[in-house]
């Protein structure tokens, strides 16, 4: 990881590896969630959107000291988090699907109306990033992703991560062995929300412009397509889906369409044909290869 | 104050009308969750497949190939927009719900597919027709009526008209005939319904095709009233969510009467608040009733085994 910026010098390719380093902190934000508690959420968009808001809102207008202004956003889009959990404590399934769906777009719709603090969809320009070299922000953000791997990775592995997934494998069950799932449920949220809410802080120093079309419901999709195809509830597996998914358009030299159109057609494959993504597919090889 | 009630009597109309297509859009949806317990998301991305074919039967292949007049063009496009939806549903029955009724997924999986086809449907459209708009000029929406100081256009009307045929259709085929009730067997009860000799896979596939030929029908009637892109679709899927959710997921009377309270709501609500917010108003309905009244306005009682 530490080498990649040598290997790949171009300015172009450089960036590409920071969306990575991006991309793999979102998809392990959104596994928390849907990977190890269960839950269907279709609004981590939301959650990416409301970090880079705040933040750049915070910097540009209030004069913000960066970091402190990243702190305040990942607190803002935890606590947003822990709202949406309200609506996941009651609700399952279909419904927590759809009820997330619906906040990702109220969240879309607040950006684009709310114009005397968003700029609605004229955008916010001349957004610096934290640190002036791609070489170096590359290092910030994969060090900060590899540091919320590291955290999660130990998370899952602790009896917190086995209520998580008594959660997502039976409720009802879970709760008649006295787990509060109300409490981890808004955990899991909110905790997922902050880390979505972090790699917001990055995204517009990184592009420079602030637009809410960054963050429609499609940026959902494209992590859950991470999360799914990498092998969602194991923890290498959405950062395999995110590094496969951020290069292997590029490398086909796709515009924008080809790209989202191989998200899609691998969302569908995967789940029809190797539902356990490529995590489980791997384990499959290596099994058989073994007896 | 005669001003004012020609102004709701107005309104009310234009709701109507809207709630009308929502109807249209929300009933495929309603069905196959009715039948399968599950979402079809790409749903509203036929709807747009079933716009773009009614835009090319009707203002190519109808008019300049064969050389109907416009209004009988638009007509034929209704048709084939309906079997585009259709073609689309046997698709993605056959190659998406079948195989995961098979292999036994949970009810998030078809979902998850679903929306990597709606992802590949929409950009796989952008990449074919572009992102510029497309004009769709029907004959009758330039149609201008008035019933005593209401004014409508021709086009609402027939939309009306061609929802309540819909609705009707639907209403028939399942009350009447045989394979009809074999649909709300599966639908009541899937495992006795095949115990009855029902083949089940050939009822939930049928109702797939059902759905979606209505939602090409729906993208017909879309196609001439809004701006025709990739994207027209899925501009409105949340809100057909909204009717489904609100009327009570599965219940097909509760979509019906969502779908046009959405359709007045949203006429109000340009009417006194601006048409920015609609979306906001509708979703904020939508969540309201999720933590309220999460089993809709019509309830259905089910029982849950651990």
């Amino acid at each position: 990881m530490a080498a990649a910026p040598w290997l790949i010098t171009t300015p172009y390719w450089r960036g590409i590896l920071v969306l990575c380093a991006m991309n793999v902190m979102l998809a392990l934000s959104l596994n928390l969630v849907l990977g190890y508690t269960g839950q269907l959420n279709l609004g981590q968009s939301a959650f990416f959107a409301i970090g880079a808001y705040v933040s750049t809102i915070l910097i540009k207008t209030y004069g913000w000291n960066f970091w402190l202004a990243a702190l305040a956003a990942i607190v803002a889009a935890g606590l947003v988090g822990v709202a949406l959990a309200a609506f996941a404590v009651r609700l399952r399934g279909h419904y927590l699907a759809i009820a997330s769906l619906g906040f990702a777009v109220i969240t879309y719709q607040v950006l684009i109306n709310w114009e005397d603090v968003t700029e609605g969809v004229r955008g916010i320009y001349g957004i610096l990033p934290p640190v002036s070299d791609t070489v170096g922000l590359f290092y910030l953000v994969a060090g900060i992703a590899f540091l919320i791997y590291f955290l999660l990775d130990n998370l899952v592995r602790s009896p917190v991560g086995d209520t998580l997934r008594a959660i997502r494998e039976d409720e009802i069950s879970a709760a008649s062995l006295g787990v509060h799932s109300a409490v981890w449920k808004a955990f899991a949220f909110g905790l997922g929300a902050a880390i979505a809410g972090l790699a917001g802080v990055f995204y517009p120093g990184f592009v420079g412009t602030l637009v809410p079309d960054a963050f429609g419901i499609i940026e959902s999709f494209t992590m859950m397509a991470m999360v799914i195809v990498g092998g969602a509830g194991t923890m290498i597996g959405p950062v395999i889906g995110a590094v496969l998914l951020t290069f292997l358009p590029e490398l086909l030299r796709g515009v924008g369409e080809l790209r989202l159109m191989i998200y899609g057609l691998a969302l569908t494959l995967v789940v029809l044909f190797m539902p356990g993504g490529i995590v489980q597919a791997w384990v499959a090889v290596r099994n058989r290869l073994r007896s | 104050m005669t001003d004012f009630l020609t102004l709701i009597l107005q309104q009310s109309v234009n709701g109507i009308y809207l709630g009308c297509l929502y109807v249209m859009v929300a009933l495929g949806l309603t069905l196959i969750y009715g039948v399968l317990n599950q979402i079809n998301f790409a749903h509203a991305d036929f709807v747009t497949v079933g716009a773009f074919t009614a835009f090319f039967t009707a203002t190519r292949l109808a008019t300049k190939v064969l050389g109907m007049p416009d209004i009988a063009a638009y007509l034929v496009s209704l048709v084939t927009a309906l079997g585009a939806g259709a073609v689309l549903g046997v698709v993605v029955s056959a190659a998406v719900f079948a195989p995961l009724r098979r292999s036994g997924a949970d009810e998030l999986r078809p979902l998850i597919a679903t929306i990597g086809v709606s992802v590949l449907l929409e950009n796989g459209q952008l990449a074919l027709f572009g992102p510029v708009p497309y004009q769709f000029d029907s004959p009758l929406a330039r149609e201008t009526l008035r019933v005593g100081r209401i004014f409508f256009s021709a086009h609402s009307a027939l939309v009306v008209a061609v929802s309540i045929a819909a609705i009707g259709a639907l209403y028939a085929f399942m009350r009447f005939t045989f394979i009809g009730k074999a649909l709300r067997a599966v639908a009541q009860d899937r495992e006795t319904a095949g115990l009855m000799g029902i083949n089940q896979n050939l009822v939930i596939a049928l109702t797939i095709v059902i759905a979606s030929a209505l939602a090409g029908v729906a993208g017909a009637l879309l196609g001439p009233v809004v701006v025709l892109t990739p994207f027209t679709g899925a501009s409105l899927i949340v809100k057909a969510f909204a009717c489904v959710i609100i009327g009570g997921f599965g219940n097909m009377e509760g979509t019906i009467i969502a779908g046009l309270l959405v359709g007045i709501i949203e006429a109000f609500t340009v009417q006194y608040l601006g048409s920015g917010i609609i979306d906001l108003v509708v979703f904020a309905m939508l969540l309201a009733m999720l933590v309220l009244r999460p089993t809709g306005l019509i309830a259905e009682r089910k029982e849950e085994n651990v």
